[in-house]
């Protein structure tokens, strides 16, 4: 089970978070730019995650931390400063996703059919050809998660993200999401099923 | 409650979200049902998929979103639509475009990115920081394209590295010099094997930062010449305990084709045992034609009191 947001996590009590988020609203650039760099990684790696495209990811990124920046002031430390950031990350990713949910076109998997990024993937997969059987079963288990991952709503699919991938809880996950335990629970099973499912019998 | 039902929890309770009752009810249950418990088994190998399924940043992405940020915030742009002109990354993107373009082989694009980190590196060199490596004179503005050409530790325990732009420079700096490792980390990528695995072999006792930890996972997973990728296995080893590089391993475990680097991976995740790594290495008996490897893994699956197969 993943557990990217340990850094993160582990900061979220820390005395010296608090102490940057304080001098930060004081107008203090070299405390904010160490701020971005103590939770921009797990954000990035969100971004790039679920978007799969560095541009998007790039986008997310700068968007969401100028929104810190210019409502750092209004932070009153009652949530955690990473359940806070959360809350404008998750914002701008769901409307992100939902934007691709209009656009059915938009392949989840990776953003141009001829782009070097997808290249970069077939490069992995000539290395695996060494062993046939093994990278034919990989990648068709590959193509059936992404089909999955493609039916799930856009809440789902960021719940089961922030699970899975980040490794936070589900209360935590309700909080950054402005919903209560019970419904994130009710989205992460609804997400498992509908993955389940469509995995059949193949594993 | 029926089989039906209680299955469903199966997810939840992996993802350790039931309540205590369900969860007692469960385990209870899975003990003495064959079906729920293959289905248990299934989850597991359906979660370790997706882990490997994590992407990994981009070289240089994170480096250029910084970079991008703070210009916005400096000059004073808040809409996040203006972007600065070209950034590494884009330049990246680019060479990579040009690069692959031309050909068709694996080495080619890790090539054109070592070009791009030294130019983008060697410009800053100069500029932001003057007392902290030796070199010639400031080069002339704009962006400079270079490559690797050597690198040596000293007896003193620093480090020589050459590389080329319009001409030849030598660097010299301790371990500690962050320009220096930013040259090591690019060097990593360089075209030549033995700056490679003299860059990783240096890098490998740096692994608790994050970047190098990064160079060496990327290395793992992405270098052509085995030696590379064992040099950079060894850093690793302090690292077994983090989630990421376990994750990175385990996908390195399935699509690697020299078996000397899958024993040596192997080895690095039974170090610390958690439950992921079981259906790893079941995943990796049934498809492993190595002998040695197959045998390895047998044996762990067997220390762990894990049954060698499921299905
Ligand atoms: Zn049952």
């Amino acid at each position: 089970m993943a557990q990217g947001a340990a850094g993160a996590a582990g900061a979220r009590l820390s005395p010296q978070v608090d102490a940057l988020i304080r001098a930060a609203q004081r107008g203090d650039q070299d405390a904010f730019e160490q701020l971005v760099r103590a939770y921009d990684q797990s954000v990035l790696r969100l971004a790039m995650n679920l978007l799969r495209s560095p541009e998007d990811a790039r986008d997310v990124y700068q968007e969401a931390f100028l929104r810190v920046y210019r409502n750092l002031h209004a932070f009153r430390f009652d949530c955690s400063f990473h359940t806070w950031l959360y809350r404008i990350v998750t914002n701008i990713c769901l409307d992100q996703l939902r934007k691709r949910k209009v656009r059915k076109e938009e392949p989840a998997v990776v953003e141009t059919s001829d782009g070097p990024i997808d290249r970069m993937e077939s490069f992995e997969e000539d290395a695996a050809e060494a062993d046939p059987e093994r990278s034919m079963w990989n990648r068709q288990l590959k193509q059936r998660i992404e089909g999955a991952l493609e039916d799930l709503t856009p809440r789902e699919r960021m719940v089961f993200e922030l699970r899975h991938y980040q490794g936070l809880r589900l209360r935590n996950i309700g909080e950054m999401l402005g919903t209560s335990e019970e419904a994130a629970k009710n989205c992460l099973f609804r997400a498992t099923q509908k993955m389940r499912s469509v995995l059949g019998d193949f594993v | 409650m029926t089989c039906d039902s209680l299955r469903k929890l199966i997810p939840l309770y992996y993802y350790g979200e039931l309540t205590p009752e369900e969860e007692d009810l469960l385990e209870e249950h899975l003990h003495e049902c064959a079906a729920c418990e293959r289905e248990r088994e299934r989850l597991r190998l359906l979660a370790a998929a997706l882990d490997r399924r994590q992407q990994e940043i981009p070289p240089l992405l994170l480096e250029d979103c910084r970079d991008g940020l703070m210009a916005a915030i400096a000059g004073g742009i808040t809409h996040p639509a203006a972007k600065p002109a070209k950034g590494p990354w884009k330049l990246f993107l680019e060479a990579m475009g040009a690069t692959l373009s031309g050909f068709q082989r694996y080495r080619q694009p890790v090539g054109a990115l070592a070009l791009i980190a030294i130019g983008f590196f060697a410009a800053r060199f100069t500029g932001t920081n003057p007392n902290a490596a030796t070199s010639q004179p400031a080069s002339p503005a704009g962006e400079v394209f270079a490559t690797v050409r050597n690198v040596e530790p000293d007896s003193a325990g620093r480090v020589r590295i050459a590389f080329d732009e319009t001409r030849r420079r030598v660097v010299s700096g301790n371990m500690e010099d962050q320009n220096i490792q930013k040259l090591l980390l690019a060097a990593a990528h360089e075209e030549n094997p033995a700056v490679r695995v003299e860059s990783v072999g240096l890098l490998r006792s740096r692994a608790d930062s994050g970047e190098v930890r990064d160079a060496l996972l990327n290395a793992v997973a992405h270098d052509p010449n085995a030696g590379v990728r064992l040099k950079a296995l060894e850093g690793l080893k302090p690292l077994t305990g983090d989630a990421e590089v376990r994750n990175a391993l385990a996908k390195v475990l399935l699509v690697d084709d020299n078996p000397a680097v899958r024993m040596q991976v192997v080895d690095l995740l039974v170090a610390r045992r958690d439950d992921s790594v079981v259906g790893v290495l079941q995943n990796l008996v049934q498809k492993e034609n190595n002998s040695g490897v197959r045998l390895k893994c047998e044996k762990a699956l067997k220390d762990m009191n894990a049954s060698i197969g499921t299905f």
